[in-house]
């Protein structure tokens, strides 16, 4: 396999109405799946929320890390997604959520902490044309000085890597301190957990509208990469839905890891 | 039991376990770490399972490595960080 660059694919671009939190986890789970397979070119999805969440990672306790009688008492949905990483709190509008998928000859040879930042290279640029002056802290991090701004999770499936992104837009963090359980080993190192870093979210950085952030990151990308206007297939979607209800909305997939 | 470490310039690396005739059962491994495939969590588990209670941290480290194969990618996590979260959980009061 030979390393490719950004401009050597086809980048198509998918943003659709909102979906659910088990579809969007569906939706990662095909779409890498068919980019892998060569079936799709090279895609940017930007998600939108069809309902508050709590997306654990692949590999987290939900018990450890959920507190579910918060989470269904406030109406948020506890969903596990296929990647590593941390619990993401989202609510609609309060997120910019995006996934990549890509072929693995994109980051061939490649250490992980490479890998996270060659993927996101184009939002540093575009947070600086929105006058944010940002950058990647190892190892999934996208902060800035006035604190983190993002968290990235990769997964590598079939010959494609899968690059998911969640950035602050803003945040109900009294809320998202009730849902998520924090634990004290988890600040012993850096001072702060994943969910809890000092978050500094586009909203108060940029003053701009949520739309106007993603529009211009798309417009970034397309300028740096190169991206055409695509949808989902009606077969990519009916494969999302049938995995999203046969096993991303599953008590066994949930509780993986109890 | 139940034991955590935050691995330096890593993630946090969570064991749960239980013990039968001084042996490691019931093992979980959980974290905010990275693994590929995911499939290497069980891999993990079973290497775990069995263990006398008494192993030492380089011991374990050397059991994980010994089944883990070169194609396990780890990120935030390693051999070495599990073993310091079993010893944990192992040193630990089941409320600790």
């Amino acid at each position: 396999m030979m390393r490719t660059d950004w401009r050597d694919h086809d980048w198509q671009l998918i943003h659709t109405i909102p979906q659910s939190p088990t579809l969007h986890m569906a939706l990662d789970d095909v779409l890498t799946h068919e980019v892998g397979a060569g079936r799709r070119a090279p895609t940017l999805r930007i998600w939108e929320w069809a309902a508050p969440a709590v997306v654990i990672g692949r590999f987290q306790s939900l018990r450890n890390e959920v507190d579910t009688a918060a989470a269904q008492r406030h109406g948020i949905e506890v969903v596990r997604r296929v990647s590593g990483g941390g619990a993401m709190f989202i609510e609609p509008g309060n997120t910019i959520t995006y996934s990549i998928y890509a072929p693995l000859s994109l980051i061939k040879d490649m250490s992980f902490q490479q890998a996270y930042a060659f993927m996101d290279a184009w939002v540093i640029e575009a947070l600086g044309e929105l006058g944010i002056k940002a950058w990647y802290q190892p190892l999934n991090d996208i902060t800035s000085a006035g604190g983190k701004i993002a968290g990235a999770a990769q997964a590598h499936r079939g010959g494609a890597v899968l690059h998911h992104v969640t950035m602050a837009y803003d945040i109900n963090a009294a809320k998202m301190l009730e849902v998520l359980r924090i634990g004290r080993e988890k600040l012993s190192d850096k001072g702060t957990t994943s969910a809890a870093k000092r978050v500094d979210p586009l909203r108060s950085q940029t003053g701009l509208p949520r739309e106007a952030v993603i529009a211009r990151m798309i417009a970034t990308f397309r300028r740096l990469r190169g991206l055409g206007d695509d949808s989902l297939l009606a077969s990519e979607l009916a494969d999302a839905e049938s995995l999203a209800q046969g096993k991303f909305a599953s008590a066994a997939w949930l509780a993986d890891v109890p | 039991m139940h034991g955590e470490y935050k691995m330096p310039g890593g993630k946090l690396v969570v064991i749960d376990l239980d013990l039968h005739d001084d042996r490691l059962a019931n093992v979980q491994l959980s974290g905010d770490f990275f693994l590929e495939p995911d499939s290497a969590l069980q891999t993990i588990h079973a290497a775990l399972i069995g263990q006398p209670a008494d192993a030492d941290e380089a011991t374990l480290a050397s059991v994980l490595h010994d089944a883990l194969s070169s194609e396990v990618m780890m990120y935030g996590v390693s051999p070495e960080a599990i073993a310091v979260a079993v010893r944990r959980a192992l040193h630990r009061s089941p409320e600790a």
